[in-house]
């Protein structure tokens, strides 16, 4: 089980090494899920379906302690779209490397991975992603086998705000990388 | 049974809460009933004597101020909740009960005492993730409220199923378009803790947890957040500072009452009494087998068994009010400096220390949460963007250690030492 100081480091290597060098609460959030979800790591979180997608406070109030630590940094921005956060890392990454610890160490292949598969999706691609994953999930933990469509289709009854063509086309970014598993 | 009646609870906090005649139905099932016997603050009694309310009366709450809600929000955005969700008069009329059936039963799947004894729910499949209430408030649903919900006459106005009512309780896509309502009920400014704070402060005797509830009601509303286009709870800008009272609210009862020190220590002896007073030390899962075997765990029983003599060392303290003491805390606020001088104390003190409780294990830790405001002029902003408060308002990540009582003398001492030490090479 993963200890808080460590996932603060993992947070910290996240917003440190994503393209823009800082990450919004969105794509942290998003990229947790992935980070566990998709590779595996062992951070602890309990993920579970929102209409903005797979959401844990937890991840929220670890952020705020990293940030209480002075190892993370959150201010709130203007984006061209609306207002949001900035969320980067306030320690050096030799210093990172120890706060993450064996966490980092184990994981930092995975987080990688993250990054450059994730790293430059929109907010609201990060958010259709990873609703398509945690369906996807549902329906290999039901036992079903389900077609992309159908993925598809369940995914547009949680969003209407998505046009059937936006999530098929994201569902079949995942499919072409072998990301989902219960799609047939 | 009369469909059409309906019936008043008397509640301190909310004056009279109406329940139909469906709720009352399923209010009266044995797994709602088993919630008169579980406290909604566990052992803080020892602390501040009055909180001996129970999950029950906080149930009832959370389905009122849920559906004060959702009428804010319904009357407020319909437009954007039409266009966005799909919804219209019917569908919204269908989900306001969905939503008052998920907020009433939200917290059936507690084991005794509450949050403090979370700890001991068995590991999902044997990995890292714990189940949480939230799972088994679902599963009981499937499993022992079924029949309630599906077969009471009110039904045939909705045709619900119990799966309908689960999927919104524990987040999965089932629950479709609904599922944007579940924020009124587990989110970052939901009806659960807008109903624990007024009532665990009237019950306890403070005023840290008050704030104006009739005014973030009345300012609630759908808001667009502009980054990712997503749909969420948010409020108008005149409900900004009962807002900010809310979040500030939360932290101050995190700081007086869920964080109080001796309050910590029952929990600790709570956890310690039940690994010993369970089979192998956990909760049954939440799976067909094992359900009904959870439900007969209410504090009547712990008590019960605790009278007996049973629970081990823990179990001993809690009867006799010999609890740990509180040795060494780090500051509210821990920089990375402040937890360097916690591992120098524990090494001192070695194994004097009994117990080491961080805020992050707290059920009730206080993140940042993301609530967006809207004004006529502006579009939605992170309320932390309007209040030089909340801006600098910092999680509370203290570290508590604890010491036998017999031994507080002892490690005192080697504490001074450490910390004279410090200060001198300071």
């Amino acid at each position: 089980m993963s200890s808080l100081i460590e996932r603060v480091g993992v947070l910290g290597y996240l917003a440190q090494n994503a393209p823009a060098r800082w990450v919004g609460r969105t794509a942290l959030m998003k990229f947790c899920y992935f980070l566990q979800e998709l590779r595996g790591a062992r951070l602890g979180y309990s993920f579970t379906l929102y209409s903005y997608g797979p959401f844990d406070s937890a991840v929220l109030s670890d952020l705020g302690e990293g940030e209480a630590l002075g190892v993370l940094r959150e201010e709130v921005i203007s984006y061209p779209s609306g207002y949001g956060y900035q969320i980067s890392c306030a320690v050096a990454p030799e210093n990172l490397s120890e706060l993450g610890g064996e966490l980092l160490q184990n994981y930092q292949d995975e987080i990688d991975w993250v990054i450059r598969e994730f790293g430059n999706y929109s907010a609201a691609d990060l958010e259709l992603a990873s609703t398509l994953v945690y369906a996807d999930r549902e329906a290999l933990s039901a036992e079903e086998e389900i077609s992309i469509a159908e993925l598809s289709r369940r995914v547009h009854e949680v969003k209407p705000r998505f046009s059937n063509d936006q999530i098929l086309h994201q569902a079949e970014s995942l499919e072409r990388r072998n990301l989902l598993s219960a799609v047939a | 049974m009369n469909p059409s009646k309906s019936y008043e609870f008397r509640c301190p906090i909310h004056g009279f809460i109406v329940l139909n005649d469906w709720e009352r139905e399923i209010i009266s099932q044995p797994p709602f009933q088993r919630l008169r016997r579980i406290r909604q603050l566990a052992w803080t009694d020892q602390v501040y004597p009055g909180a001996m309310h129970s999950r029950f009366e906080h149930s009832l709450g959370v389905m009122h101020t849920a559906t004060l809600m959702y009428d804010a929000i319904r009357e407020r955005s319909r437009e954007i909740l039409e266009s966005e969700l799909a919804y219209n008069q019917d569908g919204l009329g269908r989900d306001r009960q969905l939503v008052r059936l998920a907020a009433l039963l939200h917290d059936v799947g507690h084991g005794p005492f509450s949050h403090a004894a979370e700890e001991l729910l068995p590991n999902i499949n044997g990995g890292d993730g714990k189940y949480k209430h939230e799972q088994y408030s679902a599963a009981i649903v499937r499993a022992h409220l079924k029949d309630v919900i599906e077969n009471h006459p009110s039904n045939a106005n909705y045709g619900f199923k119990a799966d309908d009512v689960a999927a919104l309780l524990e987040g999965s896509s089932r629950a479709k378009q609904a599922l944007f309502w579940r924020d009124l009920i587990d989110g970052q400014m939901d009806a659960d803790r807008m109903d624990y704070l007024l009532r665990d402060s009237y019950h306890i005797g403070v005023q840290y947890g008050r704030f104006d509830l009739h005014r973030v009601i009345q300012t609630i509303e759908a808001v667009r957040f502009e980054h990712d286009g997503s749909l969420r709870v948010g409020i108008s800008y005149g409900g900004l500072h009962a807002t900010e009272a809310l979040v500030l609210a939360r932290y101050f009862m995190f700081t007086q009452v869920y964080f109080h020190k001796t309050r910590v220590a029952y929990d600790i002896h709570l956890r310690g009494a039940l690994k010993e007073l369970l089979p192998n030390g956990v909760f049954p899962k939440p799976t067909t087998s094992e359900l009904l075997d959870y439900l007969k765990w209410d504090d009547w029983r712990v008590l019960g068994l605790l009278t007996d003599g049973k629970g081990g060392e823990h179990g001993h303290r809690l009867t006799t009010r010999n609890h740990f003491r509180n040795i060494y805390s780090t500051p509210e606020v821990s920089k990375l400096s402040d937890m360097d001088e916690l591992k120098l104390v524990k090494e001192k003190l070695g194994t004097l220390v009994a117990a080491e409780e961080p805020a992050s294990k707290s059920w009730y830790k206080t993140g940042t949460p993301d609530i967006r405001v809207v004004s006529e002029t502006k579009g939605p902003r992170p309320l932390s963007s309007y209040s030089t408060v909340l801006a600098n308002l910092k999680a509370n990540n203290q570290v508590l250690l604890y010491v036998r009582p017999e031994h507080a003398d002892d490690a005192r001492k080697k504490l001074n030492e450490v910390l004279k030490k410090d200060e001198q090479s300071d």
